[in-house]
């Protein structure tokens, strides 16, 4: 019997390799880490901007806050000041994360619930699609079905009804002029920055209730979530002693009431026309096929039989007059010389891709289970709102602008997509295979382009500094999709075109809203 | 032919039969002398047509069937008395029968294991031993892990920790149990946005860490010219997330699987050293992987690289 042991040897390994292997794992971020920052201006003539769909900023009345020297105002202030003494590792991680600009938080909010919602419906087994039903939000597919549509259209009137919210509040604020607790009271101890700004009403209320209002319309399955976030956020005011309790009350209802204005537009902007049934999204195939000589059609296995939204294009526009107003031209007739040159260069170059080609594809891809475009040009919008340290007003402005027109750009790349109808690669050029999956509508023009087009525009207006970041992020953007192989070159060029006129209408109307 | 060493079938086991699963160390009780050296050649055609969304299982009409194809050299190095050093670099190319997007293929993970013999007791009518395996596995290429069902592999460095526990009967038969810890660094993709159970902002993916675990039995025949075995092996994810309803796969999701296979090992007889190896198998329970069915195929040949003074005490399985 022969032995050998080496046991002792090789346990020893073991210990020190799991010493040295106890991987620090540090968590990756699921937000924009930012320190609250002092606002660059306070715009104290905010009040006076043009809402976009409040008819005037005082639309919406508020109660007069009780007097600074009253008895009630000062139990309040007596209420915060212990209340901010001394915080809780939570309530000081709250007031951290919360800020001193709600919007970019609620931003992230709006993100997530599109990432979360971006799925397509599944098919039966006989091959069917269900589709999403308002009514029944939770039975699957759940609703909604956050595509790029649904989801520039969720941003815009957040950010929208954030904005018109935001000049509301800063009419009051100036109107009533009732100073900060940590003004009236200088013993208070604050946890983000101070400034001037009144208190009455809480800028940090009415967004927080806004965006709850928007925000469980469109997520309605989130609702529980959205309501917790909001409390935490008006909580998180008193904790870090910039408002006292009134402040929150009548932020609150004013935040509420803008919403409704908001909802009332959307629940009749046409929105819930644009995912047609059959017959109706048939009769618009069968119209670009008379006209044109091609249609559209979905390769999917099975295949989808109605595309996404194909009445989008009817959907209420903020700025652009009519959709007419930016239509590109027709394309290529596919077979056609032109078509030819852009299918080789497809072909050529999806079989000779480099590792930075298929980098950009991918980094832009911003497909199903992710934020869309329209998301990730929030992304942008909040860095450069943290880079310039915008106040509430002004960044609301920036978002409100942004997204209004990458909703418009949407609604006119939605109206020439199903107008046109034209075939994706993978269906004009037979065997051609793809790097990204092909979306569910047709291709000209590139929403991608469109989107990041007017983006680019409202964004290099805003921040002319930052003007070559926005437009190599909008080139790169719209090149993305020819490396991914599901858009010809027209299908881009066009859409940068229309894109760009379509950002000209938001920033015209910028000019003249008094935020300049 | 008792010294000839089969690496084949350990390493069809480890290689990867679907997507997912890194190159892991070799599992079995055969250990090279000093200054032996086996180089093998093996191809792994992996299948599937149906895959585990979560732990829903499903088809996908835009996959169809999707292919695998494993080219993998390796070698296996008596460096010392009972300790090898093995190494092996997969190449992996895949494709779907469905859908209209391009496979993937390039280099995957070169894997290096230190293989070592902790505890031998030879008996009269039987060994038994025990060996314990340490490896790391680092992507070669530039390969893209973010591109389920194509993506080759999961793009992550990986360090493995294996204890083998194997019983050689002189008369042939074996049996033997392992079980692996495989510690997973973090993956990089090309979007710096993706959605798990939340949004995470960040190109980096923090993977779940596994283990794997197996057990086999077999006989060598015809006086060690031929082998034959059976194995049932899994492998269990510690942390990750489902993929959801009509999402695509993820690097980190949680996979799992369990399978059985079976396989041969036969030493041609006129050509000394050089071995045929073949092995078939399913698998049969999983979540977030393809239910792939796997043939691996291949060639070994062994001879000495350098001799050494003593001869060690046989250890063959």
């Amino acid at each position: 019997m022969k032995k050998y042991i080496a046991l002792p040897y090789y346990a020893v390994l073991l210990v020190i390799i799991a010493i040295g292997f106890q991987s620090c794992d540090e968590d990756l971020p699921t937000h924009i880490a930012y320190t609250p920052y002092e606002f660059a201006s306070l715009d104290e003539d905010g009040g006076t901007w043009t809402p976009n769909l409040l008819t005037s900023p005082s639309q919406i009345g508020i109660p007069a806050p009780t007097d600074a020297s009253s008895a009630e105002f000062q139990a309040e202030l007596a209420a915060v000041k212990t209340a901010s003494a001394t915080l809780t590792s939570e309530q000081q991680a709250a007031v951290d994360y919360w800020g001193g600009n709600g919007l970019i938080r609620w931003n992230e909010i709006a993100r997530e619930m599109s990432a979360k919602y971006n799925l397509a419906p599944s098919p039966t087994a006989e091959g069917t699609y269900p589709a999403p039903n308002p009514a029944e939000p939770g039975t699957y597919p759940l609703f909604p079905f956050a595509h790029p549509p649904y989801s520039s259209r969720a941003f815009a009137y957040l950010a929208a009804a954030q904005y018109d919210a935001m000049i509301a509040t800063w009419n009051y604020k100036y109107q009533y002029n009732r100073p900060a607790p940590f003004n009236a009271d200088g013993t208070i101890v604050t946890h983000l920055p101070q400034n001037d700004l009144p208190g009455y009403p809480s800028d940090g209320a009415v967004i927080a209730a806004v965006s709850k209002d928007l925000l469980s319309a469109l997520f309605p399955l989130e609702a529980a979530f959205i309501a917790e976030k909001a409390e935490e956020h008006k909580n998180s005011l008193i904790w870090a002693g910039i408002n006292v309790a009134s402040d929150i009350t009548a932020g609150d209802s004013l935040g509420r009431a803008v919403g409704k204005v908001f909802r009332m537009r959307a629940a009749n902007d046409g929105m819930k026309n644009a995912q047609t049934p059959k017959p109706v999204s048939d009769s618009i195939r069968n119209d670009a096929q008379a006209r044109l000589g091609w249609h559209w059609e979905n390769q999917e296995t099975p295949p989808r039989p109605v595309g996404i939204t194909p009445k989008f294009s009817a959907v209420k526009l903020w700025f652009v007059p009519n959709v007419l107003a930016v239509r590109p031209p027709v394309p290529p007739t596919p077979g056609s010389a032109e078509f030819q040159t852009a299918a080789d260069e497809l072909n050529n170059t999806l079989d000779n891709l480099t590792n930075d080609q298929r980098r950009i594809a991918n980094f832009w891809s911003d497909g199903l289970g992710s934020y869309t475009p329209a998301g990730h040009w929030n992304r942008f919008a909040v860095e450069a709102i943290i880079k310039h340290r915008l106040n509430p007003l002004r960044a609301a402005r920036a978002l409100a602008y942004l997204n209004m027109a990458m909703q418009d750009a949407g609604i006119a790349c939605w109206d020439a997509k199903y107008y046109y109808h034209y075939p994706r690669p993978i269906q004009a050029m037979p065997g051609f295979k793809t790097i990204l999956g092909t979306p569910n509508f047709p291709s000209y023009t590139s929403g991608h382009s469109m989107f990041s087009a007017a983006a680019d525009e409202v964004l290099s207006h805003i921040f002319p500094d930052d003007a070559a970041l926005f437009e190599g992020y909008s080139e790169e953007a719209a090149m993305s999709r020819l490396f991914g192989g599901i858009h010809y070159r027209f299908d881009i060029e066009a859409g940068h075109d229309a894109g760009t006129l379509v950002g000209g209408y938001a920033v015209s109307r910028m000019i003249t809203d008094g935020g300049e | 032919m008792k010294k000839v060493l089969h690496i084949g079938i350990s390493a069809y086991l480890l290689i990867s039969s679907f997507s997912f699963l890194q190159a892991q160390t070799p599992t079995d009780g055969i250990m090279m002398d000093n200054g032996q050296i086996c180089f093998a050649a093996l191809y792994t055609h992996d299948t599937w047509d149906e895959y585990w969304e979560g732990t829903l299982k499903r088809s996908n009409g835009n996959v169809g069937t999707l292919t695998r194809q494993t080219f993998m050299p390796m070698f296996t190095l008596g460096i010392a008395d009972r300790l090898n050093l093995i190494a092996a670099l997969p190449f992996v190319t895949t494709e779907a029968s469905g859908g209209q997007m391009r496979g993937s293929e390039g280099f995957q993970d070169i894997g290096v294991w230190l293989k070592g013999v902790a505890y031998e007791n030879v008996g009269t009518s039987a060994t038994f031993s025990t060996l314990a395996t340490l490896g790391v596995s680092l992507p070669t290429s530039d390969y893209l892990e973010d591109y389920s069902p194509f993506s080759i592999g999961l793009g992550c460095p990986d360090f493995s920790m294996r204890g083998i526990l194997n019983y050689q009967m002189n008369k042939g038969f074996f049996a033997r149990g392992q079980a692996a810890y495989l510690i997973r660094g973090n993956a990089t993709i090309e979007r710096d946005y993706y959605y798990t159970t939340h949004g995470v902002y960040s190109d980096e993916i923090d993977m779940p860490n596994a283990m794997t675990y197996g057990a086999t039995v077999g006989s060598w025949l015809f006086k060690n010219s031929l082998k034959v075995d059976a194995t049932y092996d899994g492998l269990t994810s510690f942390g990750g997330h489902d993929i959801r309803r009509q999402d695509v796969g993820f690097p980190s999701n949680k996979m799992m699987f369990t399978r059985i296979g079976a396989g041969a090992q036969y030493f041609i007889p006129f050509i000394p050293g050089l071995g045929v190896v073949g092995q078939y198998s399913q698998v049969l329970t999983g979540r977030n992987v393809g239910q792939s069915t796997v043939i691996t195929a291949g060639l070994t040949y062994q001879f000495g690289l350098w001799k050494t003074e003593e001869a060690a005490p046989e250890s063959t399985n």
